[in-house]
């Protein structure tokens, strides 16, 4: 059994990391040229929707309530959808990490400034973000003395890693080799050395060396996942290994 | 509690939120195109191997190897002692600033002398190993003391008061242990604390591959470790220490080391209530808001046992097993520890028990059938008034006496039992008072009947004797039953 090397059904964004069309980042700094205002706030609200996580545990790192870090979080993004934000974009510059991380501590500072008690939201129906996950994560968190910069990164690095591998597992699915993924995924963090192929081969019913193959696309097609999963998030091809050694390089501290 | 995945790659924790139950750290060294390597695997030299590089000393046999270096046992033929050959893990020896800092550190290390810490005799390089002689230390490890026997709370008092004199000294000499652990905490057969290991986390902590390699092998080491240690691992202090220790403790009362929202001991097992601020406030997350010295948690603790009630302590003689550091073959395991007094105070108060009894029979046989005159009745009135007072007043004694020893033994963890008689001297009072009650209410229920239908109507006052009769020893069971649960649900040990 072999595995297509083709992107067979993620349909999301752009296909794998050698590629690089449009992203959903390039189409939001194009529109800070005003070329299509709809198709920025589309893709602006995606990318928020994926990477909401990083900015609430930034916000609660800081040591807001899970109530008001949940409240400036919605707010938050409402604003950056209404672009209050996206006119300080400079076009053709910067990652959406980083821009993310900017506007968020200049919105904190502004907000710190005014009054809490004034309702946040503006009645706008908030987005449908899943805090009490959230929040399940962050009080696993060591309470030591980590950052609230290294706790965003920490996060941002982990959705990355969640959508290349949900992206991965789409991908499986596609094919009806969902089952062969489950299987397979445990062998990606293992050693080559260590990776138990023939109890792989006998409970999968493959040859030992059909096993094998199947392991290395998947690590393959992983590695293309995140570069995708990354290009996402940047300007241009040229910033994606820089930043896929950023993000992953967090792990190390 | 919580329970520490650990990724089976790296040996490190697994945060909550892994994807996919992933370890990220390893997802993130695959898409950066390193593979993790396999853990290595140390081989310990074979005792023949060793020989030559250590002509002073004929080496016996290999006891245990961790992630701080193989231990063998050997003789110093000329002194004719039994010492412990301590191997660094061979993987710090290409480090060209390690010999410098093994010579400063070893020296400062030797110079430690208390007998609560393993001894260095002597320290060096010899061909590519460099190594400690140590004090041979005969007996187990707290972590094997642990698998074999459950230590109770007395005997965890007695091993921490030891461990907290041995850091204080080392502390107060200027070194920090860095790696408390129950592996590192050996016992003697006398029950004496030695602990093994110190600063030797400090010095192939600087190493970096041996801190990788190190932390694999000894991956436990980590429950151990105080919160600012797991983020800078060299930038702590004897808080640390204090820290661990605190796990140590918990571990020793409860069983289980404490993670995530653990509970306090005394809602795990039954022990003294007060030791949980001292274990609490040892395991406290800030080192500010934690002991500043390891000497505070000794003194805490010795409060704690000095208002205790005393009772025997089986001395910690350790069972053979396969000792880490030391252990000689044919030593006999102790029988496990269940010695504990029955208490005082119950017994003192079941002995006013009689007098009630007596003073009972005294007036029920002084009760004349019929009602005499003068001054006999005068006289027989005095005796039943004073005999009725002393009755009530050795059930009154017996009963306070009673709840007394119920909270001595709940307090004792253990040390003291006999909570049934406790209870019995506890309930005498209240319970006489009641039945007495039961018999008033259903004699003036009686006369109320007769009252009533203005005849004296047999069988109506059978119902009410048998009635009363039934009622007596049903109420008296219920209550019994109660308090015995209530007291046993709390933490009694009968």
């Amino acid at each position: 059994m072999t595995i297509s090397s083709s992107n067979p059904g993620g349909g999301r964004g752009s296909t794998g990391g050698t590629q690089f069309g449009q992203t959903h980042w390039s189409v939001v700094l194009s529109a800070a040229g005003h070329e299509n205002p709809a198709q920025a706030a589309e893709s602006l609200e995606k990318l928020c929707r994926l990477y909401w996580r990083p900015l609430y545990a930034f916000i609660r790192r800081q040591g807001e309530s899970p109530h008001d870090a949940q409240d400036l979080t919605q707010e938050f993004f409402l604003r950056l959808v209404k672009k209050d934000y996206l006119n300080a974009v400079d076009q053709g510059k910067g990652r959406f990490r980083s821009f993310l991380l900017a506007a968020l501590r200049h919105f904190l500072s502004n907000e710190r400034d005014k009054a809490r008690a004034q309702k946040r939201g503006g009645g706008v129906s908030p987005l449908p973000l899943d805090f009490d996950d959230a929040e399940t994560h962050l009080g696993c968190q060591p309470a030591d003395k980590i950052t609230p910069e290294t706790l965003f990164e920490r996060h941002w690095a982990t959705t990355l890693l969640e959508q290349a591998l949900a992206r991965l597992r789409q991908e499986y699915a596609a094919l009806g080799r969902e089952p062969l993924f489950e299987q397979l995924k445990a062998t990606l963090t293992e050693a080559r050395g260590s990776v138990p192929y023939s109890a792989l081969a006998a409970s999968l019913n493959l040859s030992e060396a059909a096993v094998k193959m199947a392991v290395h696309r998947l690590r393959q097609r992983y590695r293309e996942c995140l570069r995708a999963e990354i290009a996402q998030t940047v300007a241009t091809s040229a910033e994606i290994d820089d930043e896929l050694r950023h993000v992953m390089g967090v792990f190390a501290k | 509690m919580d329970t520490l995945r650990i990724c089976k790659q790296c040996r490190q924790p697994l945060p909550e939120n892994a994807p996919e139950g992933l370890c990220p750290s390893c997802l993130a060294k695959i898409a950066l195109g390193s593979e993790p390597a396999a853990p290595k695997t140390r081989i310990a030299p074979d005792p023949a191997e060793l020989t030559p590089h250590f002509p002073q000393l004929e080496i016996l046999e290999l006891l245990g190897m961790g992630g701080m270096g193989m231990v063998y046992k050997a003789r110093q033929p000329r002194l004719d002692r039994i010492v412990a050959l301590k191997i660094l893990p061979m993987d710090s020896a290409p480090h060209p600033s390690f010999a410098e800092r093994f010579n400063r550190e070893a020296k400062a290390l030797a110079k430690l002398n208390h007998p609560g810490i393993v001894n260095i005799y002597d320290f060096g390089q010899a061909g590519q190993y460099y190594y400690f002689v140590m004090e041979y230390v005969d007996g187990m490890n707290l972590r094997q003391l642990l698998n074999n026997q459950p230590v109770n709370s007395r005997q965890a008092l007695e091993l921490v008061v030891q461990i907290c004199t041995a850091l204080q000294y080392a502390h107060d000499e200027g070194v920090v242990h860095r790696d408390i652990k129950p592996e590192n905490i050996l016992i003697t057969r006398k029950g004496q604390v030695k602990i093994a290991d110190f600063g030797l986390a400090k010095l192939l902590g600087a190493a970096p591959d041996t801190a990788l390699t190190m932390s694999k092998a000894a991956m436990g080491t980590l429950n151990y470790m105080a919160p600012e240690q797991r983020e800078n691992a060299q930038g702590v202090d004897h808080r640390a220490d204090i820290y661990s220790l605190g796990v140590v403790f918990y571990e020793m009362l409860t069983g289980e080391v404490p993670m995530g929202r653990f509970e306090a001991p005394s809602k795990r097992v039954q022990v003294d209530v007060r030791l949980d601020e001292v274990v609490l406030r040892a395991l406290e997350r800030e080192p500010d808001r934690r002991y500043q010295h390891v000497s505070e948690i000794k003194t805490g603790v010795e409060t704690i046992t000095s208002t205790t009630p005393t009772a025997p302590v089986t001395p910690l003689a350790p069972p053979t097993r396969g000792g880490r550091e030391s252990m000689a073959p044919g030593h006999t395991r102790p029988t496990t520890n269940t010695e504990s007094s029955f208490s005082r105070t119950a017994i003192v108060g079941a002995c006013f028990v009689p007098l009630s009894i007596i003073a009972a029979i005294a007036i029920l046989a002084m009760a004349p059938p019929s009602i005499p005159t003068g001054a006999v009745a005068l006289w027989q009135q005095e005796f039943r008034m004073g005999f009725g007072g002393v009755g009530l007043a050795a059930a009154f004694v017996t009963t306070i006496l009673g709840w007394l020893a119920v909270g001595q033994i709940r307090q004792s963890a253990g040390t003291i039992h006999g909570t049934w008689l406790a209870l019995f001297d506890g309930l005498l009072f209240p319970l006489l008072a009641l039945d007495y009650g039961i018999c008033f209410f259903v004699f003036q229920c009686g006369i109320a009947l007769h009252f009533w239908t203005q005849d004296y109507d047999p069988t109506a006052s059978a119902i009410l004797i048998i009635s009363s009769l039934v009622a007596w020893p049903v109420v008296d069971w219920l209550i019994i039953r109660a308090v015995w649960r209530a007291t046993n649900k709390k933490g009694g040990n009968p």
